[in-house]
């Protein structure tokens, strides 16, 4: 059941009425059916799979407790270690024992050792990355005795299961939202409102721009050996897009959707491709996940405090972990790596902090610098996601091998029956809304609200893709 | 919460009347459109007078050459539609019945496509513009599961099939954007060949089809003349027994599937290049005019 989807137009008014009308008693029916409602959610993709979400929420609930609860520091030690190693251990297992078993069959018969690997036939249970973070960030916090373990275990289920966040985030934190969950949740309309717009803009972005840049970015990417030079550059812009918008999306969504039920959640994104570097660039995208590798895994390994050499050694860590978290794949890592190379120069020159505050231009020759350094870091982020979206880093070095090697910029008719350039007046045209609108959440709030919101309105139903149905890319993250 | 049912009414209401009001758009552009493919090109059109129409599949479309049979001296146009099964044939003629066409002849490409009585989604849905407007179209939809969603629900047609009826191809329609669906009196010529080619007809079943049936009834109620046959295959093909069991069903379709044997005349195991079509085409009008 997909945010974008007939079934869950069906779903999300029943839940709210059921909430709001029917189960408004207290906090604890609030909870109670927002539970309901999200393993319900969960189990349209596979019930299965329930079990096991059921299994890593108690997991974390119950040792958390114990963590509090002991006295010995060895005792503390066993449990967090013990609830780590089973969380890792089944994300391990679902997501990446096929890709360990491939590439060390690979090595060894790189040496001359024929071995052939041993796969497991299973499905990646959807979100587990995400719920699997969630509950590895309270129970690390409790260690750290941060936080208060919570008894409550509703209230600490729905923190993990919370259908709007719980298969591609943002990955909440347990002192953000448990205390939301924590009180009954009155009604508030502006609130309300927003979420609405929110959910729209959101909905725009993933049916508009992500599945229509999807469309054209499959076509280049899947043919990409018979595309010309334009072609190859569009496909990466196209695709640059398809993962904002897709990704973003969603979390706009997620986001819209949670405050209809009183509950903020993070914010995941904000505005990254207008950003002037790169370290920007990830303060903007994904922001949940790369805040959490900074404070549970940058931080803890020394961070920024042991000299430019740690400082590097962490960087790498981390980027190298995040590409490896969005999948068992070298594209992945390679992706990671790239980032972290262009994060180097400036942490050597300890710039990675200059651009803070949201970008604005002037007609000065200034902001000719800073429009160029947005162009540049757009541009290296573009290059970056081939490897993302390539099948292989191979077919990634064809790509961009192509791509400088080709130099025909003529239009180029695409497996998809459209032109490549074609979409290029649709991506203008959002662009320059996100900038207009750069200081808030969404376009649609403020002045003309009615009138921006038929203008959304006309966008999902005019030119969205519907019967190309596309899947939201971090469903399978 | 008050504030917020009545926010919520107005913005569903609102939706309702975009909804409303961009179907009517929609439609009335494709109402004036008559030059992008074959179907609105019959719907919006005015009494034509053929000696051959040609309906099916690809299989008709690749594989007959109009301009062969216009050589002959007969006034003749390749309705035949890549990917349409015969529940769009069907409908097409109707349409053409309906709008006073004067036809001698209808030769049915029917083979592979008497397998099913589906409507094939990416020519079916070229249709739904008109399901308002046509009592025939109406009727002939209304059998499918789908029919109160697309016929009731404003805009829901262009939404699900937006791919061939959506935005793009209103924009095309508005700005009478041509094709080359009609050039060649419709036919449309395959080029090359692949080399290795293959089928596997083996899953294929013939059924007793009731759009078939409905061709005939309508052939028969208005004296035009039914040249049904079935059309050549490569010679890596399994399952061929499938044309006997279908002339089994159907005693009186004509099996031309074996007159093209030589692989190079085909681009594509189910589809003749266009030297295949010539030598096809001519053996067609020798048996049959």
């Amino acid at each position: 059941m997909f945010f974008n989807s007939l079934s869950f137009a069906i779903f999300l008014p029943i839940v709210f009425i059921l909430y709001w009308f029917v189960f408004n008693k207290n906090k604890s029916t609030q909870n109670s059916i927002l539970i309901i409602a999200s393993y319900y959610f969960y189990s349209c993709w596979d019930w299965r799979f329930l079990f096991l979400l059921v299994f890593s929420t108690f997991l974390v609930y119950y040792t958390g407790i114990q963590i509090e609860k002991a006295k010995k520091e060895s005792v503390r030690k066993f449990w967090f270690w013990l609830t780590i190693t089973i969380n890792l251990g089944l994300l391990g297992v679902f997501k990446y024992y096929n890709f360990f078993s491939t590439s060390f069959s690979d090595f060894m018969n790189g040496f001359g050792l024929q071995t052939s690997p041993i796969l497991l036939n299973v499905l990646l249970p959807v979100g587990i990355s995400f719920y699997t973070f969630h509950g590895l960030s309270y129970v690390i916090d409790i260690y750290l005795k941060r936080i208060k373990a919570e008894y409550n275990f509703v209230d600490y289920s729905l923190f993990v299961s919370y259908f709007p966040l719980l298969v591609a985030g943002p990955i909440e934190r347990a002192t953000h939202l448990l205390p939301q969950v924590k009180v009954k949740r009155d009604f508030d309309f502006q609130k309300a409102k927003e979420g609405v717009f929110q959910f729209i803009w959101g909905l725009v972005k993933k049916v508009v721009i992500a599945d229509t840049c999807a469309t054209y970015a499959n076509a280049i990417f899947d043919n990409h050996e018979s595309m010309n030079s334009l072609s190859l550059v569009l496909g990466a812009v196209y695709f640059a897009f398809q993962i904002y918008g897709d990704f973003s999306g969603y979390s706009d969504m997620a986001l819209g959707m949670s405050k209809l039920f009183g509950i903020d959640l993070l914010r995941n994104f904000n505005y990254p491709y207008f950003s002037r570097d790169i370290a920007e660039f990830w303060r903007r995208w994904h922001i949940s996940l790369s805040s959490w590798f900074r404070d549970y895994l940058y931080i803890p390994l020394g961070g920024s405090s042991g000299g430019m050499a740690m400082k590097i050694r962490n960087t790498f860590i981390i980027f190298l972990v995040s590409g490896f978290w969005h999948g068992a794949n070298w594209t992945f890592i390679a992706w990671g790596f790239i980032n972290a190379l262009y994060f180097l120069p400036l942490l050597v020159l300890k710039t990675n902090r200059s651009n803070m505050e949201m970008v604005s231009l002037r007609w000065n020759l200034n902001s000719v610098r800073v429009f160029f350094n947005i162009l540049s870091t757009f541009a290296l982020t573009c290059l970056a996601w081939i490897f993302f979206r390539a099948k292989s880093i191979g077919d990634a070095f064809d790509y961009i091998k192509r791509m400088f090697s080709n130099l025909s910029f003529d239009a180029q008719y695409l497996e998809n029956e459209r032109y490549n350039y074609e979409l290029l007046l649709i991506i203008f045209a959002f662009v320059a809304v996100e900038w207009n609108f750069k200081n808030q959440v969404e376009p649609i709030s403020g002045k003309n609200s009615w009138l921006k919101l038929s203008f959304c309105l006309i966008a999902i139903v005019a030119l969205g893709t519907f019967s190309d149905y596309k899947e939201f890319i971090y469903f399978q993250f | 919460m008050k504030k917020f049912i009545g926010f919520a009414a107005k913005v569903l209401i609102l939706i309702l009347l975009l909804l409303a009001l961009l179907d009517v758009l929609y439609t009335v552009v494709y109402l004036q459109a008559s030059n992008r493919g074959k179907i609105d090109y019959v719907y919006n059109s005015k009494p034509r007078i053929y000696d051959v129409v040609i309906l099916g599949s690809s299989r008709a479309n690749n594989h007959f050459v109009t301009q062969l049979f216009e050589e002959k001296g007969l006034k003749a146009f390749n309705y035949g539609m890549s990917g349409g099964h015969l529940f769009e044939a069907s409908l097409l003629l109707k349409l053409m019945i309906e709008r006073k066409y004067k036809i001698q002849n209808v030769i049915i490409e029917t083979d592979l496509n008497l397998s099913n009585e589906k409507r094939a989604e990416g020519i079916a849905s070229k249709f739904l513009p008109y399901i308002h407007s046509s009592r025939l179209i109406e009727n002939h939809f209304s059998q499918e599961d789908d029919f109160s969603e697309l016929f009731y629900i404003p805009f829901y047609r262009y939404l699900k099939f937006d791919s061939s009826i959506g935005f793009r191809e209103m924009y095309k329609c508005l700005t009478f954007q041509p094709t080359n669906t009609l050039k060649n009196g419709g036919f449309y010529a395959l080029k090359g060949n692949n080399g290795k080619m293959k089928n596997n007809l083996s899953a294929l079943k013939p059924i007793q089809n009731k759009y078939y049936e409905e061709i005939k009834q309508i052939c028969a109620d208005n004296k035009i003349n039914l040249i049904a046959v079935m059309t050549p295959m490569c010679s890596n093909t399994k399952g061929l027994d499938y044309f006997k069991k279908a002339n089994k069903i159907y005693p009186e379709i004509h099996n031309y599937e074996n007159v093209v044997d030589n692989d190079k005349y085909f681009s594509s195991c189910g589809h003749m290049n266009n030297e295949g079509a010539k030598l096809f085409t001519s053996r067609i009008i020798k048996d049959f005019f």
